[in-house]
């Protein structure tokens, strides 16, 4: 994009804003990434919250209670759902039915709706971490980080989890023909992904050289483990933050550079 | 709702009289040419469109019209060619061109489970100076449909939530690219009527499409392209009667005649006897020139009939339905 928000003009502003309004309203009319980004963690938050046996210290995961381990892995979820479940079947859908092109051909180049759709992506991990995090402490007594380093820390590998998740489900739209292909795509994505963020098995229990070695690339595997460390008070060091960087700077520079608007 | 009630021209608002020669050029383009790879959509395509009129691109599906209209309108760049659209260069000042050219395309849609009144707002904010959405939508007959999803609509409706999209930047120009295409023959007659409803308002159009008697009925000039050139451009009634050379006259004569009588004639280029009917074919004053020569003869003949050239003679004369050897434009 040419145009950035610091060089928007008031009547600009004022478009894109009702571009992210009606992308919510029709996010809302279709709630499935609602139910997959915010819903389906909330209920595993509630079911392992909910077994006394999980929210009980255990020395084999390090003194810490299965639920608290967990809780990482479900933020990640959360930056999975907005990055992979949607956004990249919507965009494909866009291009397939002329959406792209109809807005093509007025004063606001489609590429406002790919920073629309972003921004919903955002919203909904906001509103879906906010709800684990608040959830998590207020009812099932979650140990968020100790200090307002560990806070610092969570929220750039936050950031940098969803940069990631995002950038690779706009490379997915970019390279999908169709949106069957981008849902494709999606699955095939999501797997690996939701594995190494320890979503089936904690990545603790896996004592395998290969599954630590992907875990350290795949940046699902990378931000679950800066997670894990900031919630526990631990420094996870500059290497993971790095490695988050990378993915989200080369996906969404490739998604940039393959994305066709028809 | 009718639609012939639906938009009247404001009154004050100066009119071009349709087809005005002599009014100022809103669109010139000379000599247009774009391929795709190996293929050539538009080979050498040049024409000049002035302000206020219904200008019509009429040709066979791939024969370069909508290559040629998505140069026009910026959308594409042209390999060659010079484009001058409102004194601006549609690649160069594509963003000022787009807020005062409204463009419909085929194939080009809203999302799904977007409402019509949110569609038209929503598209009102983009241009500068936006017309009034609410109003757009009533004289377009939508007013009953303002909540409903675009999926929802019919053909025609989306059809015309396609122009409302179009004019709703209050344009100088609107082009129109296959608006018809897919709707019932009542749909299409409102939609031509709301076509002329448009151009009352002072707004020049470009209309693309392959259906004759829309480009007959509708347009003051008509650029007929074939495998991506221009093969004539005038006025519907005037390239239907340049294309066709022969006129035919057809009669049942009461008595037997030589054909003679007909042949000397200098308009009349053949005689034919079909049973008892006779086909005279010609030119020029054909149809006075064959009556007062059987009256003339003492000949009275019953049933005659003319066939009057038509702008879809025009097309099959002028346009070749077989692919040319070097390039099959397909788009």
């Amino acid at each position: 994009m040419s145009t950035t928000a610091l060089t928007l003009t008031p009547r600009q502003r004022r478009a894109f804003g009702l571009l992210v309004a009606s992308e919510i309203k029709i996010a809302l009319r279709r709630p499935i990434g609602l139910v997959v980004a915010v819903g389906i963690p909330l209920a595993l938050l509630v079911i392992f919250g909910s077994i006394p046996a999980t929210t009980r210290p255990m020395k084999a995961l390090g003194g810490i209670s299965f639920f608290n381990l967990y809780v990482p892995t479900l933020l990640v979820f959360v930056l999975i759902a907005v990055g992979l479940a949607g956004l990249p079947q919507q965009l494909a859908t866009y291009r397939q039915q002329g959406v792209l092109r109809r807005m093509s051909t007025t004063p606001v180049p489609p590429s406002w709706l790919l920073a629309a759709q972003t921004t919903v992506s955002l919203i909904l991990a906001v509103i879906g971490i906010g709800i684990l995090l608040g959830a998590g402490a207020g009812a099932f007594g979650l140990a968020l980080p100790h200090d307002a380093g560990g806070y610092l820390v969570s929220f750039v590998a936050l950031v940098l989890t969803a940069a990631a998740t995002i950038g690779l489900g706009l490379l997915i739209a970019a390279v999908a023909k169709t949106p069957q292909i981008a849902q494709g795509l999606t699955i095939v994505a999501f797997y690996p992904l939701a594995f190494f963020s320890g979503l089936y098995v904690p990545l603790q229990e896996i004592h395998s050289q290969v599954v630590t070695d992907i875990s350290k690339v795949l940046p699902t595997g990378v931000g679950y483990t800066a997670l894990h460390a900031a919630f526990g008070g631990h420094s996870p060091g500059v290497e993971p933050l790095l490695v988050l960087a990378a993915w989200a700077v080369g996906a969404t520079l490739l998604a940039a550079r393959l994305f066709r608007w028809e | 709702m009718s639609t012939q009630q639906l938009i009247q021209p404001e009154v004050g608002t100066s009119v071009s009289v349709p087809g005005d020669r002599s009014a100022p050029p809103v669109i010139e383009v000379a000599h247009l040419h774009k391929q795709y790879g190996t293929t050539v959509a538009a080979e050498d395509v040049s024409f000049t469109v002035h302000a206020g009129e219904i200008f019509g691109i009429l040709g066979r599906n791939g024969a370069g019209k909508t290559t040629t209209v998505e140069c026009v309108t910026g959308l594409r760049a042209a390999d060659r060619g010079e484009i001058n659209v409102l004194g601006l260069d549609p690649r160069r000042d594509r963003h000022e061109l787009h807020e005062r050219v409204g463009v419909q395309l085929q194939e080009s849609a809203v999302p799904d489970l977007m409402r019509v009144g949110e569609a038209v707002e929503l598209y009102a904010s983009f241009y500068r100076e936006p017309a009034d959405g609410r109003e757009l939508i009533a004289t377009l007959g939508l007013e009953h449909a303002r909540h409903t999803y675009f999926k929802h609509l019919s053909g025609g409706q989306k059809q015309r939530l396609s122009i409302v999209l179009a004019l709703v930047g209050q344009p100088e120009i609107a082009v129109l690219d296959e608006l018809t295409t897919g709707l019932d023959p009542e749909a299409r007659r409102d939609t031509w009527r709301l076509i002329e409803g448009v151009r009352a308002r002072g707004v020049t159009i470009v209309l693309v499409t392959h259906f004759m008697e829309e480009a007959e009925r509708l347009c003051d000039r008509v650029a007929l392209i074939d495998h991506g050139r221009v093969v004539a451009l005038d006025r519907p009634g005037a390239l239907a009667i340049a294309a066709t050379a022969s006129k035919r006259v057809r009669f049942v004569p009461r008595q037997p005649f030589s054909d003679e009588v007909l042949s000397v004639l200098p308009e009349v280029s053949a005689v034919e006897h079909h049973g008892p009917e006779v086909v005279a074919a010609g030119s020029g004053d054909l149809v006075t020139a064959v009556v007062l020569a059987l009256h003339g003869a003492g000949i009275q003949a019953d049933d005659i009939q003319t066939e009057m050239a038509r702008l879809e003679d025009a097309f099959l004369a002028l346009t070749d339905e077989t692919p040319h050897d070097t390039n099959g434009a397909t788009r």
